[in-house]
């Protein structure tokens, strides 16, 4: 069975952004297609189109030569489009089953039979009768792949499949794909990681601000070949100099700090030791999900515990919130810069003076100083090259790269001793995440320290000095960063041991 | 003996009707929000029901008009409330409150001229067999029908949360829209479809206090049954079963204290009228203290707008 899909000429038009211009592309089953682009690219936006979440503006979509409307999600179904997006589309509090009879005509006899043979086919074991909350990452994909399996897919997309995986769960994952590819299956997958395209795809089609500007072969392309296409410009590569620290202070102890949590949502952290030194940058790797959260908050001061159990310059700051930790000269980046970090709906100045409220001037006697913070902010923005000098801005329409540059520039300009950051450059473009990673080693060569907690593994292995894993709440033995490699980190955020 | 155990049946009875209304509403508000919705308009819907069922009893001479009647009239109010929640996506909780205060003076005025009517006897079933056997017979029969098809809703509705298509499209909803939204699922059809049961059984709750417990209108008769009736749904933490435990807790502890405010305890009246409060909610707090099982019954969108992508 052939299956050929075909898109000509698609545009859409947001408010202030074309996310696709005239895109056109063909693809053909037996092959396994890549669709690289930076965020912003239109890529989502293509895919959403051809999925029927989102109508075009103009333009049309072919399968098997044939003109086919997608105007809702059941057309995409009705036409064998099957869909794997980046945010699951489950529902947490549904058993699996639920989730997957939700959307299927077939008597629930009938589809449980099926399901069974789809598991028995491929080699997945997933209990199918507990709730999804209660599944790992890799497992919810496997019950998004599913149900798009259910519905006997002509063609599946798969929308930045591995930022949620680990190593050898990507590495199944590409097995399962690979399989499906023989299976008849037309394969679409949108990333912005290089080196899955490379291994995993046959083709490539680059985009770049809502126009495709390359079509080729993987086997043409090499990982500096396809970056320079996707960026649009040279990019230089960093490098960070690996440092001894024998000798230096330490600035960080963390013993015996321990979290029990009620909500079944949390992970409860067990006996964390480690220490850090002046100018040094410990990486925590792991898969989302293992307690990252749960750490982050406790090195902030959003979850109070011990005293003892955190010493920061020699003092107990377990029981001080973040405001007076901040005042010992501590830092803090976290995950989800809209929610947690910044307040979209209020302006970049606003935003500033947000965590700056006892050490600096900006207020006196209980009255705002704007005049003040809005030349800090200024500040902030030129010395951080934020993409804007409007400090009258509100923060929701900076992208999420300025957004990053600013909350990191608003740490750092109170010049920290010790910055925690939690997935940086999460979801940033390539450009973006150089200058943050730049940023961090060099406030490490200023001499402060830095605690980098993240899923990105490239990133931890570029940057940090020691890294150790977290699993289930639980920290693995710290290592060398140059004695570690992608796999062993692999092998221990998938709960195993490496000797 | 066989006189005392009578007497407690007939208070069973009794109970079994003061908590009729509350599980009406309660079901029906706790489907609404298994989809997402929060409606606090609850005890504006059953005051306008209580009104209109009474003032059509009054000008038909028919029960079953008016019933019905309520019963569209609370459907008409909650339409007016999908209308901006869903449609012109307005804040739940402002709009619910707008709607209770709109229901409650609206109700007021219709009912002006209905002050001091008679009410008209409701036909009850099974009333030999309840004067024939005794204990028994006056807790099981001798009531009217709507009662009976209270004391059945809260299986039916758990049964269609739990073993339907259409009960688990409701939950999915409530879980997340956006998803149901990717799955092709009509989430603003299903939500105003709830919102619009959850306003007919307002009204049936309503009608119910105006033509059966008490039959003759009364200005604000509702006295807050429809704030219970939300905080039921929340303490039993979306659970039907148990929202019909609560409601019966409740029920009984106001019927057992006016008693006992009758025989004239040393106990302060004012302690007396809030002891159904504090027990229900401790005896719900209780029996739903499992923090896993409130995650899952809990809609996770409850009171959230939902835009769809265009």
């Amino acid at each position: 069975m052939n299956t050929k899909l075909k898109v000509s000429e698609i545009s859409k038009i947001y408010p202030g952004c074309v996310a696709n211009d005239k895109v056109s592309l063909e693809f053909g089953s037996g092959k396994i297609y890549a669709l690289l682009g930076e965020n912003g690219a239109g890529k989502s936006t293509l895919v959403k189109i051809l999925s029927g979440v989102v109508k075009p503006d103009e333009g049309q979509v072919f399968l098997n030569n044939e003109s086919i409307k997608l105007n809702s999600p059941l057309d995409a179904k009705k036409n064998n489009i099957g869909m794997v997006f980046q945010h699951f589309n489950l529902f947490e509090t549904l058993s699996v089953f639920e989730n997957l009879s939700i959307d299927s005509d077939k008597k629930n006899e009938d589809l449980r039979v099926l399901v069974n043979d789809i598991l028995k086919k491929y080699k997945f074991k997933i209990e199918l009768d507990i709730p999804v909350l209660n599944l790992s990452a890799g497992q919810k994909q496997k019950v998004e792949i599913i149900r798009c399996l259910i519905r006997n897919p002509k063609v599946l997309i798969m929308d930045e499949p591995t930022s949620v995986l680990t190593e050898q769960e990507t590495d199944d994952l590409f097995i399962s794909l690979k399989q499906f590819s023989k299976d008849g299956i037309l394969i679409i997958y949108i990333t912005h990681k290089l080196k899955e395209v490379l291994s995993l795809c046959d083709e490539v089609a680059v985009m770049r601000k809502g126009k495709v500007v390359s079509v080729s072969n993987t086997n043409n392309e090499k990982i500096e070949s396809l970056a320079n296409k996707m960026v649009g410009e040279n990019l230089n590569t960093i490098k960070k100099k690996i440092n001894n620290f024998k000798n230096s202070e330490e600035i960080l102890k963390i013993s015996n700090l321990n979290f029990k949590s009620d909500d079944p949502y949390e992970t409860n952290l067990n006996n964390l030791n480690f220490s850090l030194k002046k100018g040094e940058c410990l990486g925590i790797a792991g898969i989302s999900g293992n307690g990252q959260n749960e750490l982050f908050q406790i090195l902030s001061g959003e979850i109070i515990t011990e005293g003892t159990s955190i010493m920061f310059r020699n003092k107990e700051i377990g029981k001080l919130n973040p405001r007076e930790r901040r005042e010992y000269l501590m830092a803090f980046s976290p995950e989800d810069r809209i929610s947690q970090a910044a307040v979209p709906e209020l302006k970049i100045y606003e935003n500033v003076a947000l965590n700056n409220f006892k050490s600096s001037n900006f207020f006196e006697k209980g009255l705002v100083n704007e005049k003040k913070i809005k030349e800090h902010s200024k500040k902030i923005l030129s010395n951080f090259s934020v993409n804007t000098d409007n400090v009258e801005l509100k923060s929701q329409f900076l992208s999420g790269g300025n957004l990053q540059k600013l909350i990191i520039g608003r740490e750092l300009i109170t010049s920290p001793e010790l910055l925690v950051c939690f997935n940086p450059t999460w979801g940033l473009d390539v450009g973006a995440i150089n200058y943050i990673h730049e940023t961090l080693i060099q406030i490490n060569e200023e001499g402060k320290s830095s605690i980098l907690i993240s899923t990105d593994n490239d990133e931890l292995l570029k940057l940090s000095d020691r890294i150790c894993v977290i699993y289930k709440g639980k920290l693995s033995k710290i290592m060398n960063a140059d004695t570690v490699t992608a796999e062993k980190l692999g092998i221990l955020m998938g709960g195993g041991s490496i000797d | 003996m066989s006189f005392d155990l009578n007497f407690i049946g007939i208070l069973i009875g009794a109970i079994m009707a003061s908590s009729v209304p509350l599980i009406l509403a309660a079901s029906g508000e706790l489907i609404t929000e298994r989809s997402g919705v929060l409606n606090l308009g609850v005890e504006g819907m059953m005051i306008i029901g209580a009104i209109s069922g009474f003032a059509l009893m009054v000008v038909t001479d028919n029960l079953f008009f008016a019933v019905i009647g309520s019963m569209v009239s609370g459907l008409i109010l909650s339409l007016i409330f999908g209308l901006l929640t869903q449609s012109l996506l307005t804040n739940h909780v402002a709009t619910g409150l707008a709607l209770t205060i709109f229901g409650i003076g609206m109700s007021a005025m219709i009912g002006k001229n209905f002050v001091g009517i008679p009410g008209k006897e409701f036909p009850l079933l099974f009333l030999n067999l309840k004067e024939s056997i005794p204990f028994l017979g006056p807790i099981f029969f001798g009531h009217s029908i709507i009662l009976y098809f209270a004391f059945g809703l809260p299986f039916l509705t758990n049964y269609f949360l739990k073993k339907t298509k259409t009960g688990l499209i409701i939950r999915a909803v409530g879980d997340s829209p956006t998803s149901a939204s990717n799955q092709g699922i009509n989430v603003t059809l299903v939500r105003y479809s709830c919102i619009l049961y959850g306003g007919a059984m307002c009204g049936l709750a309503g009608a119910y206090l105006s033509l059966i417990y008490t039959p003759q209108w009364i200005e604000n008769m509702t006295g807050g049954r429809g704030w219970i009736a939300l905080a039921l749904v929340v303490f039993a933490t979306w659970s039907p079963i148990k929202v019909l435990i609560g409601a019966l807790i409740f029920g009984g502890i106001t019927i057992l204290q006016l008693h006992m405010q009758a025989v004239g305890l040393r106990i302060p009246v004012q302690l007396l009228s809030a002891l159904p409060y504090i027990m229900t909610i401790i005896v719900l707090v209780v029996i739903s203290r499992d923090s896993r099982k409130i995650k899952l019954n809990t809609p996770t969108s409850l009171g959230q707008i939902f835009y769809k992508e265009k």
